[in-house]
C-alpha cells in the first residue's frame, strides 16, 4: 500500500494530535468491554456530570449516565458468553451528523466497548454539548488515562474528500451517519476489502397507544415522556414519531385526553419558530393534496394534528418536525403495516406488551422495525442501533 | 373567472374606502376560492383537508390560504392545460427548487393591466422615456420565463425609448446611459430595476467613477429582496440617500409582489409605506395559530389577489415578515391597508438526523 502524506493543513484536532494519527494504525485491539476501558468511561462519566454547563444539557447527562460502571457492567454481563473471545477489529472511523450533538459520543462510546480506538469527524457546526464531552475527554486523557490516548482521535475538517479518502483507507469500521445523501456520497469513497460500514440512513418512527390502556395511566406523565420522544429534539431525530396510530375502543376519549395533556406542555416548554408554524401548515397543506381523506385536526399550530383516513407508506414523506402528527384509528395492527416498512426504525408502545408486538412483528416478516421501546425512551442510548448489534459488528470472534 | 371583475379592475387602484373595498374584495376572494375549488383537483383536495364548504360565505380573514412553498411542489391549475401559455419561475437560489406559476393569456393580461394602472397612478399616464437597470439578455432567456425576465417586460411596456444600462456582462454602458439621458433632458425618466442590481452594478460604478447623472425628474422603481444588501450595511435609507446621490432628483420605491401574484404589486409611497390596491389586500397571522394580527404588530404575511385565474394563487401565506401600519389614513392619500415588510421568517435552527456531510 502507497503510504499517503496525512498532513493535512485543513485537519483541526478537538482531541489527540498529528502523532496519535499517525499512529493510529498500529494501535492494538482491545477485548469487548475491556476493564480498562470501562474504568475510563465510568470516570469520564465523572467529570461531566461535575460540569455545571452539562447541567443545562438533558442529553448529555443522559449520555454520563448511560456510560457509567454500572450501567456498563449490565451491557457486560449480557455477553458474558463470549467476553473472552472478541476482540475490537481495530480502528473505527465516525461521520457524526450535524446536527444531534450527542450521537457522535454514542458511536464512540460503543465503538470503544469493542475495543477499537476511534477517529471521529465532528460537524463544523459548534455545539457546547460537543465542547463539554471533548473538554472532559482531554482531562482525562491528559492525566489519569495517558494510556488510552491512542485510542482517541476526535477531528473537525471542511468537506475535503481527500481526508475521507485517507481515514476510509485508514479505518476497519466505518461508522456513517446519515442522512441518505451523506451516506450515498460517502460510499462512493472505498474501504479496505476486509473493513466493514455501518450506516444510519433517513428514519422514521410511529407511535401506537391502546386507547384504554392510556385511559388508565397518568395523562400528564404520558405528555412529558411524549413531549421527549418528540420536541425536545424539534421532532427531528429518526426516533421521534411522526404519527400516532390509535387503537382500542376508546379513542375519542383517549384522544382528546392525549393531545390536550401534551398541548398543556408544549404552551409551556416549546420556543416555537414562526417558520415551523409555516412549514407544519406547508406539510398539513400537501399531505391533503396527495391523499383524499386527510383533515387537519389541530387546534392551533404548536401541535399540529393531520388526521387520515388510510395509512400509506407516502404519509411519512414529510417531515417538517417541530411538532406535525399523522394520526390514525386502527382496528389492528395489519394496518399500520404500510408505515413499518423499512424506513420504519422505532415504534414507541403504549398500553402494548414489547415482547408482543415483537412476536407479530416477526410473524408478519416485515422489513422494518428495529427497536420497539415505551414512551419516553426513543432517545435511550444503546448497544443495539438500527437492527445491529454493534459490539458484535465492531469486534472479531475468534473461534477456538 | 376575470370577466366577472372587469369593471372592478378599472377602478382607480387606491380609490376605495375600507367599507367598500372589504365588501367588493371579500366578495371577490370568496368567488375565486370556489371557482378554484371547482376548477383545481389538487386545491380542491387540500381544501377538503381544511374542512373548506363551497356552500358558506367566508369572512376574509377565515378563507383558506395556500402555503407558497406549495407552488415549489405542485403544478396547479383552473384552466385546461392547452390553454397555458406562459410558466413563470420564481428566481430560486441555485439548486434549490422554485415556484411554478402557470398563467393563461386572460391572467396574464389582467396583470400587465393592473401592474400598467399601479404604476400609472404614480408616474402620470403619458409613456416616459424608460431606463431598465439590467441587461436585455433576460428578456431573451429562452429556458424558462423568469421573474426577472418577466418583470423587466412587463415594466418596460409603460415607457418609450427603453434603454438598457448593462451589457451582456453586467458591466454599466456608461458613455451610451450619459448620451442617452441627455437626449431625454426634460422630460421625467421612469426606471426599473432589481434591488441587488441596482446597488451593486449600477450606484456603485457611478459612485466609483464619480458620474452624476443629474437626473431633473425621475422616477426609480425597485423590486426584491434586501438579504444581500443586508450584510453590506445597507438599508432602505441608505440606499435612497446614495442612489439619489448618483442620479439626481429621483424618487426612489421599492416595491414588493410574489411571482404567485405578479401584477398586484404593493408600490411603496412618498412616505416608505407599501401600500395594498383594490387589486390586493394583506393579512399579518400569529405564529401561534394564524389568528390575524392587529395593526401595528409583527406577523406572517398573508397575500390576496384578484388577478390569479389560471392558478389557485389569490390567497397565499408567504414566508415573509411584516407589520400592517394602518389602512386608509396614509399621509399620502392613497385608501388601502399599508404596511412594512421586515423580511423572510428566520429559518429553523433545529436538531435531528439530516444530511449536513458538506457543513
Amino acid at each position: 500500500m502507497i503510504l499517503m502524506q496525512q498532513n493535512f493543513n485543513n485537519l483541526q484536532f478537538l482531541v489527540g494530535t498529528q502523532n496519535i494519527l499517525e499512529e493510529l494504525k498500529t494501535v492494538p485491539a482491545l477485548p469487548i468491554f475491556a476493564p480498562r476501558m470501562t474504568e475510563f468511561f465510568s470516570a469520564f462519566s465523572n467529570v461531566i456530570l461535575k460540569d455545571r454547563r452539562a447541567r443545562n444539557f438533558a442529553h448529555v447527562t443522559a449520555y454520563a449516565y448511560w456510560i457509567r460502571r454500572a450501567s456498563l457492567e449490565r451491557e457486560k454481563n449480557m455477553r458474558n458468553d463470549f467476553i473472552d473471545s472478541r476482540l475490537g477489529r481495530g480502528v473505527a472511523f465516525h461521520i457524526a451528523p450535524s446536527n444531534v450533538p450527542l450521537a457522535f459520543a454514542m458511536s464512540l462510546t460503543v465503538a470503544a466497548m469493542a475495543g477499537n480506538a476511534s477517529c471521529v469527524r465532528l460537524s463544523s457546526r459548534e455545539f457546547a454539548e460537543v465542547e463539554i464531552i471533548c473538554d472532559a475527554m482531554n482531562e482525562l486523557l491528559d492525566t489519569g488515562f495517558k494510556d488510552l490516548k491512542n485510542y482517541f482521535l476526535l477531528v473537525r475538517y471542511p468537506h475535503d474528500e481527500r481526508i475521507t479518502e485517507f481515514f476510509s483507507e485508514l479505518c476497519d469500521v466505518r461508522i456513517i451517519w446519515g442522512g441518505d445523501n451523506t451516506i450515498n456520497t460517502i460510499r462512493q469513497i472505498p474501504l479496505l476489502p476486509r473493513s466493514v460500514e455501518f450506516t444510519f440512513a433517513d428514519r422514521h418512527s410511529v407511535a401506537l397507544i391502546q386507547s384504554e390502556k392510556y385511559l388508565e395511566s397518568n395523562a400528564q406523565d404520558v405528555a412529558k415522556k411524549f413531549y421527549a420522544d418528540t420536541y425536545d429534539m424539534d421532532q427531528n431525530a429518526c426516533s421521534s414519531p411522526r404519527a400516532v396510530i390509535w387503537t382500542g375502543n376508546a379513542t375519542d376519549e383517549a384522544r382528546e385526553k392525549f393531545w390536550a395533556s401534551l398541548e398543556k406542555i408544549v404552551h409551556a416548554d416549546y420556543e416555537m419558530q414562526p417558520i415551523q408554524a409555516v412549514d407544519k401548515f406547508s406539510a398539513a397543506c400537501m399531505l391533503g393534496m396527495k391523499n383524499n381523506g386527510v383533515k387537519l385536526v389541530s387546534t392551533d399550530n404548536f401541535v399540529t394534528r393531520v388526521e387520515v383516513d388510510a395509512l400509506k407508506s407516502s404519509c411519512m414523506d414529510f417531515k417538517p418536525g417541530g411538532g406535525c402528527f399523522i394520526e390514525y384509528i386502527a382496528k389492528d395492527w395489519s394496518e399500520i403495516i404500510p408505515l413499518l416498512n423499512k424506513q420504519c426504525q422505532t415504534v414507541a408502545v403504549l398500553g402494548i406488551n414489547l415482547q408482543d408486538f415483537r412476536k407479530w412483528v416477526i410473524s408478519k416478516g416485515l422489513r422494518g422495525v428495529d427497536r420497539i421501546v415505551p414512551f419516553g425512551e426513543t432517545t435511550a442510548l444503546a448497544f443495539m442501533w438500527d437492527g445491529f448489534d454493534l459490539i458484535n459488528g465492531m469486534s472479531r470472534y475468534i473461534e477456538v | 373567472m376575470l370577466e366577472n371583475h372587469q369593471e372592478y379592475l378599472k377602478t382607480s387602484p387606491y380609490s376605495l374606502n375600507k367599507e367598500e373595498k372589504r365588501r367588493q374584495f371579500t366578495k371577490y376572494m370568496n368567488e375565486l376560492t370556489k371557482y378554484h375549488f371547482e376548477h383545481c383537483a389538487e386545491y380542491s383536495l387540500m381544501l377538503k383537508s381544511l374542512n373548506f364548504s363551497a356552500d358558506k360565505s367566508y369572512g376574509l380573514e377565515e378563507l383558506p390560504f395556500l402555503p407558497v412553498g406549495l407552488f415549489k411542489e405542485f403544478e396547479m391549475i383552473s384552466v385546461p392545460k392547452e390553454k397555458i401559455v406562459k410558466t413563470m419561475a420564481s428566481s430560486g437560489t441555485s439548486g434549490q427548487p422554485v415556484s411554478k406559476v402557470l398563467l393563461d393569456s386572460a391572467t396574464a393580461r389582467a396583470q400587465s393591466r393592473c401592474l400598467y394602472y399601479i404604476v400609472n397612478s404614480f408616474i402620470g399616464n403619458k409613456r416616459c422615456p424608460m431606463l431598465i437597470i439590467d441587461t436585455e439578455l433576460v428578456k431573451k432567456d429562452p429556458r424558462l420565463f423568469s421573474a426577472r425576465g418577466a418583470g423587466i417586460i412587463g415594466f418596460s411596456m409603460f415607457g418609450r425609448d427603453v434603454f438598457f444600462a448593462l451589457d451582456q456582462d453586467m458591466n454599466l454602458r456608461v458613455e451610451e446611459l450619459k448620451r442617452w439621458i441627455d437626449s431625454h433632458k426634460g422630460n421625467k425618466i421612469v426606471m426599473f430595476g432589481y434591488t441587488y442590481i441596482v446597488w451593486q452594478f449600477f450606484r456603485r460604478v457611478l459612485n466609483e467613477l464619480k458620474i452624476f447623472l443629474d437626473i431633473k425628474d425621475g422616477e426609480l422603481f425597485h423590486i426584491g429582496g434586501w438579504k444581500k444588501l443586508q450584510v453590506k450595511n445597507v438599508d432602505a435609507k441608505k440606499f435612497r440617500h446614495a442612489l439619489k446621490e448618483v442620479c439626481g432628483n429621483i424618487h426612489v420605491r421599492d416595491y414588493y409582489g410574489m411571482v404567485e401574484q405578479l401584477g398586484s404589486v404593493f408600490v411603496e409611497c412618498e412616505h416608505g409605506h407599501k401600500h395594498c390596491s383594490i387589486f390586493s389586500d394583506i393579512i399579518t397571522r400569529r405564529a401561534k395559530d394564524f389568528s390575524p394580527c392587529d395593526f401595528g404588530e409583527r406577523g406572517i404575511i398573508e397575500l390576496m389577489s384578484v388577478l390569479p385565474s389560471a392558478y389557485p394563487g389569490h390567497i397565499i401565506l408567504t414566508e415573509d415578515e411584516g407589520i400592517i401600519l394602518g389602512e386608509d389614513d396614509c399621509p399620502c392619500g392613497r385608501k388601502g391597508k399599508y404596511f412594512e415588510i421586515l423580511g423572510r421568517l428566520k429559518s429553523a435552527e433545529v436538531r435531528g438526523c439530516s444530511d449536513t456531510y458538506g457543513q
